[in-house]
């Protein structure tokens, strides 16, 4: 037997835990091991003295001051419900509220936008040159440069507006 | 009464049966929570605040577990809680001011011999205080409260060959710190 295996006897011995055949090769371990013998010594000067430690006992009166403090706590348990009810219902709400935004954001239809002239027409499936082609086949030059003119003022204020 | 008629009395707030489960299990808490602050006054606030605990637990209770093993269990979570809460004010022993303790002499005096073994004791807890708490725990409950492995098994929810292990560690980290103090090769106060 080793003196690792004879430590861990020795405590399972301390204990009251050694099975009979075990008690004896530990036995003639120890008288033949001077570490092992230290270490007997040690532990029961230890264990010894951990066990026979205090054993105080409670202050008078200490399941009636008990008594009176729980019924105390009682007492103050409704108030103390509402008030966590309340701290809980708030941090609901909150987070709620943050859901409630960010899925309205996430989710929300883009707005319609106005069509310029020449989207109306495409969806129309008419051909949008068809007035500019007008306008460029106009006879007289003047005319011509006018309606131009007016053309590109209508097509701005589509866009402006 | 029995114990589930108690149990089941105070889950309906039966202050009375609650009262009687006091009875019964008060020394242990006391004692327990004493091994860890080592002072009286405080020892009975944590044991009280222990008791209020369990009793707003008692609905979550399920007779599947011991009441006592749950007790502890609650016991042991609340010193916990409040050790590292109060940690700059709980009481370490001064391992210099015990380190004196020297071998008792053949001439002392019988209250002398009691002075210097009381010492001795306050010696061992001091080092176990500065063990870490997985250590420090298991050695109060098997060397101090005397607790069974069966029992430290169900309490920590380790299995009885965690139990053996940690406490076997345990024990031989608490020899290595009082080395120094055991009297041989350079100990100098003689344990």
């Amino acid at each position: 037997m080793d003196c690792k295996k004879a430590e861990r006897l020795l405590l399972y011995s301390l204990d009251g835990r050694l099975k009979p055949g075990e008690k004896l090769s530990l036995e003639e371990h120890i008288k033949g091991c001077s570490r092992c013998q230290r270490a007997e010594q040690d532990y029961r000067a230890i264990l010894g003295r951990l066990k026979k430690g205090d054993t105080p006992e409670p202050l008078p009166y200490f399941k009636e001051r008990l008594l009176a403090k729980l019924s105390q706590e009682e007492q103050a348990l409704p108030a103390l419900f509402w008030q966590r009810w309340a701290t809980k219902a708030l941090a609901f709400s909150l987070t709620a509220l943050i859901l409630l935004g960010a899925a309205f954001i996430a989710f929300r239809t883009p707005e319609p936008q106005e069509l310029s002239q020449l989207e109306t027409l495409l969806l129309q499936d008419e051909n949008p040159l068809t007035e500019t082609n007008y306008i460029l086949e106009a006879k007289g030059l003047e005319n011509r440069n006018m309606m131009l003119i007016f053309s590109s003022m209508e097509e701005t204020d589509s866009a402006r507006r | 009464m029995d114990e589930k008629e108690l149990i089941r009395l105070s889950q309906e707030g039966n202050g009375e049966a609650f009262g009687q489960l006091v009875e019964r299990y008060k020394t242990k808490v006391f004692r327990l929570a004493s091994s860890w602050t080592q002072d009286r006054t405080a020892a009975d606030d944590l044991a009280q605040e222990i008791f209020i605990k369990a009793y707003f637990s008692l609905p979550k209770f399920k007779s599947e577990s011991e009441f006592g093993t749950w007790l502890y269990r609650i016991a042991l979570n609340h010193i916990k809680d409040y050790l590292r809460k109060n940690k700059k004010r709980s009481r370490e022993i001064s391992l210099e001011a015990l380190g004196g303790t020297g071998l008792a002499a053949e001439n002392e005096s019988s209250q002398e011999k009691d002075q210097t073994e009381e010492k001795r004791r306050a010696l061992v807890q001091a080092v176990l205080q500065r063990l870490p708490e997985k250590h420090r725990i298991i050695l109060t409950l098997r060397d101090i409260q005397g607790l069974s492995y069966d029992e430290i098994a169900r309490i920590l929810r380790l299995s009885p060959g965690t139990v053996d292990s940690r406490l076997f560690r345990a024990r031989k980290k608490l020899r290595e710190k009082l080395a120094p103090y055991l009297g041989r090769e350079g100990g100098e106060y003689g344990l």
